[in-house]
């Protein structure tokens, strides 16, 4: 009986202890959860981002689309859906880049780009533009077409 | 001989246990180093390497070992970061994982390494080799983590301290908004130096303005004027009514008089019809829609009285000598038809009738006046009597090296960074320091950043001159001889440029228009000017000018503004040119942009007249450099050999010649709204 008495206080012991250590856990991660602050915010990055990304485009397309708007969409339309303002003026008219199978390949579209679509033996119609803009202009514009191009329409 | 000395049991213990503590140290040093982040980084590289490469090609690749950095003694660096950043210049390596990929773009081929590090641009640790210490990421240990890439154009800045660095279209944009919003009145910035920024002046505004208006403006001016470069200045209604006071007891000057006009015969149907042909819409926009050089019109009838609105139109030099604007040809009864329409079309209610001055209650006007100094209103608008009150805010010098941690930034939870200060005093100055004396400008957020991002590259850090790129601005053209009184008439410089100096909403500077247009051309074009490229929606003014004035331009124009390279050309074309250019014009597919006899595109301008309208060796010269004479044009190079630019410059000069001399396009009609 004793020994039982004594086990069953052992059992009292280590009950009441698992007990009191799960209200410590609880009170120890309630207070550790209220240690852990949010990240701090960064309100100018946020508004960078707010405005680059809107589109869900990386830096780099993002500079694309503002060569672009410049260069390209009186004829392809900003979105490159082919509807520019001059579209209609145009025989073979510019495709749509988010249909086009061609589109797909960079080192092609860079080539158009830099040439000029008579380069890859389509019509002179889209301009050659690696005499005027930088190198780095053209990858930009690259990695713009390549966007609208893997876009859902 | 001498005993071998042994030493005492005390000391052999300390040699024993210092013995171990070295041993311990020595090989924790060489485990450590050993495990080092960067060797990992280097054998994973090399396990990299052997997938991308050929066999060839890893023959010929540099052995990796060991740490690598770059040295610039002149920039105070040392950069570490290619010793896990391996494979940064070999293209070899654009899918690889980062750390190895390429550095994307050109970037290395304009910056080299050897010559500007990683850290110039990128910012971070570069002394360290682990991802920790090289601050890769915001942290509380370092000063410059490294910076995201949507705001390293801040430091291209720190450079290229021109106003238009090339490829950071956020820091000209920042750059741009410093200039237009009038920083420079307030503040020092550097690279700004010798700036000014004026409003109208305001020596007869009370002449000019119908009071009621004025109460709103001061307490918002961008509830009148959508962009609007005065700022909201957070007045109280006491500040409004003594400034409102002061303001209209300005009347240093009557508008021209106008008692002789009969303003019940106004024709507001020929005052519309006017105002589109006079091509208002190039400067002043309605309901958003149209230039900002000048003020939008759309509610001008609120804002300004009769007599004065008829006066400014008929003279705006007089009121306003700083004005862009230039002053037409118009007779008194066009002005009042223009004027009647004016008022009539854009205002938002029935204004009623215009007050009879208010009695002038001279203590409001003096604390009117006490107010216009106090708040700076002198630093934009100059008045006589007054002085200026100078630069009230402090210098921006500097200011991105001052210690984020002594910075307010008006709420918690904020990254305490010079970045986000900036950002946050630009959007609401009164949030983070009160009283502010700066005003609020209502910056977009993108705007804010944009601007913030442009002031960060302000460090004081001193550069060696070898790094730094300025461009001087220009030194200011004044037109002069028989040219200069009409170009101050018709304001000529408001939108052209010569030498970089002047306006630049015209893409046609004058530096060598007697060389690239026909004289006769010039003259007709003056009397009647149409549009050259009809997208274009800024349209040169229909000036009425006389015959005799275009001449005198035309004339000058043809003997002033010559380029000696153009003019040299020879002009003697063989037929065979002039058809094998009609050919090239197909096969270019030059008819994709430009109209020729009422077929093509609409992107550059219609050469049905070419020959008319341009002279040859002009021709010839922008075909074979168009991004020379117009850096940005929408005409591309197409890399023409000299021969084809000859056969090209035959056929066009060849455009028009026998037809009769028509304009182009009709002038621009009345503006549809
Ligand atoms: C004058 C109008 C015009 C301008 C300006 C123009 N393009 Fe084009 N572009 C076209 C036309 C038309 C085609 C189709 C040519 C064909 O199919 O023969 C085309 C084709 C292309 C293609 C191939 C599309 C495909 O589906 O394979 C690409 C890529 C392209 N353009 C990119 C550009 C970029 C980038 C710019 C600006 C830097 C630009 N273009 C400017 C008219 C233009």
């Amino acid at each position: 009986m004793k020994n039982t008495h004594g086990f069953g206080g052992f059992v009292g012991f280590v009950r009441f202890g698992g007990f009191g250590g799960f209200v410590g856990f609880v009170v120890l991660a309630a207070g550790c959860h209220r240690a852990v602050a949010p990240p701090p915010s960064d309100p100018m990055l946020d508004a960078i981002r707010a405005e680059e990304r809107t589109a869900g485009l990386s830096y780099a397309e993002g500079q694309g689309r503002q060569l672009f708007g410049q260069y390209c969409s009186t004829c392809h339309g900003d979105e490159g859906k082919g509807d520019g303002q001059n579209a209609s003026n145009l025989n073979p008219a510019p495709p749509d880049f988010t249909t086009s199978k061609t589109m797909k390949d960079a080192a092609y579209v860079r080539r158009v780009i830099a040439e000029g679509s008579a380069a890859v033996g389509r019509s002179p119609l889209s301009p050659p533009w690696g005499k005027s803009l930088r190198a780095q202009e053209i990858e930009y514009l690259v990695a713009y077409c390549h966007a609208l191009a893997s876009k859902k329409s | 001989m001498r005993e071998p000395q042994i030493a005492p049991p005390k000391l052999n213990v300390t040699f024993a246990v210092l013995g171990i503590a070295f041993l311990a140290i020595f090989s924790w040093v060489f485990f450590h180093e050993e495990g080092a982040e960067w060797r990992s980084a280097q054998s994973r590289f090399r396990q990299i390497e052997v997938r991308v490469k050929n066999p060839h090609q890893l023959a010929q690749a540099a052995e990796v070992g060991g740490l690598r950095q770059i040295w610039l003694p002149e920039l105070n660096r040392v950069d570490r970061c290619t010793t896990c950043h391996l494979g940064i210049d070999d293209p070899a390596f654009v899918n690889a994982p980062a750390p190895f990929t390429t550095h994307p773009g050109t970037w290395l081929t304009t910056h080299p390494p050897e010559r500007f590090g990683c850290t110039t641009c990128h910012d971070g640790q570069g002394e360290a080799t682990d991802v920790e210490h090289a601050a890769h990421r915001p942290t509380e240990l370092f000063d410059r983590p490294m910076r995201p890439l949507e705001t390293i154009e801040a430091n291209c800045g720190t450079c290229h301290r021109s106003l238009d660095p090339p490829e950071a279209p956020r820091l000209a944009e920042g750059r741009r908004l410093i200039v237009a919003s009038g920083c420079v009145s307030c503040h020092d910035i550097p690279g700004f130096e010798g700036m000014t920024f004026s409003g109208p002046a305001l020596d007869s505004i009370g002449n000019k303005i119908r009071p009621a208006w004025l109460g709103g403006w001061l307490h918002d001016p961008k509830s009148y004027l959508p962009n609007s470069k005065m700022a909201d200045f957070r007045l109280t209604p006491n500040e409004i009514a003594s400034l409102q006071a002061f303001l209209l007891s300005l009347r240093a000057q009557l508008p021209l008089d106008s008692t002789g006009v009969r303003w019940n015969r106004a024709n507001t149907d020929a005052g519309r019809a006017l105002f589109g042909e006079l091509r208002c819409v190039t400067c002043h926009a309605i309901e958003g829609r149209g230039g900002t050089m000048g003020p939008e019109l759309t509610r001008i009838g609120d804002k300004v009285k009769r007599d004065w609105l008829f006066s400014f139109l008929k003279d705006p030099h007089r009121a306003q000598p700083a004005t862009a604007m230039l002053q037409y040809r118009l007779t008194d009864d066009q002005l009042r038809d223009l004027t009647a329409f004016l008022l009539e079309e854009y205002r938002t209610g029935d204004a009623g009738p215009e007050p009879p001055p208010a009695p002038a209650d001279p203590l409001a006007i003096a604390a009117g006046r006490e107010t216009f100094i106090r708040r700076g209103c002198a630093s934009c608008h100059h008045l006589a009597g007054i002085p200026d009150s100078g630069h009230l805010g402090p210098s921006l010098a500097g200011v991105a090296d001052r210690d984020p941690e002594q910075l307010t930034y008006g709420a918690p939870g904020v990254r305490r960074t010079i970045e986000n200060y900036l950002f946050l005093k630009l959007e609401k100055p009164d949030a983070l320091v009160q009283p502010s004396l700066m005003p609020t400008f209502h910056f977009t957020p993108i705007q804010a950043a944009d601007i913030a991002l442009a002031l960060t590259g302000l460090r004081k850090t001193e550069l060696p001159a070898s790094y730094v790129i300025t461009h001087d601005p220009p030194p200011a053209y004044t037109p002069a001889g028989p040219f200069g009184e009409l170009a101050t008439r018709y304001r000529c410089m408001s939108c052209h440029s010569v030498n970089g100096s002047g306006g630049t909403l015209s893409t046609v500077p004058f530096d060598r228009i007697g060389s690239q247009l026909q004289r006769d051309y010039i003259a007709t074009y003056l009397m009647n000017p149409g549009a050259v490229r009809v997208s274009v929606e800024a349209r040169m003014p229909v000036f009425h000018m006389l015959k005799d004035e275009a001449q005198t331009i035309a004339t000058y124009f043809d003997s002033v503004f010559r380029d000696a390279a153009i003019d040299t050309y020879d002009t003697q074309f063989s037929p065979a040119d002039e058809r094998r250019g009609g050919e090239l014009y197909a096969q270019f597919g030059c008819a994709g942009c430009h109209q020729l006899n009422t077929k093509g595109g609409y992107v550059g301008p219609d050469l049905t007249d070419t020959g008319r309208r341009l002279k040859p060796g002009w021709i010839a010269a922008w075909l074979a450099s168009p991004e020379k004479y117009k850096p940005g044009t929408l005409q591309p190079d197409y890399g023409l050999s000299a021969a084809d630019v000859r056969a090209l410059t035959a056929y066009l000069s060849g455009l028009g010649r026998a037809t009769r001399t028509t304009p182009v396009t009709k002038p621009g009609g009345p503006v549809s709204r």
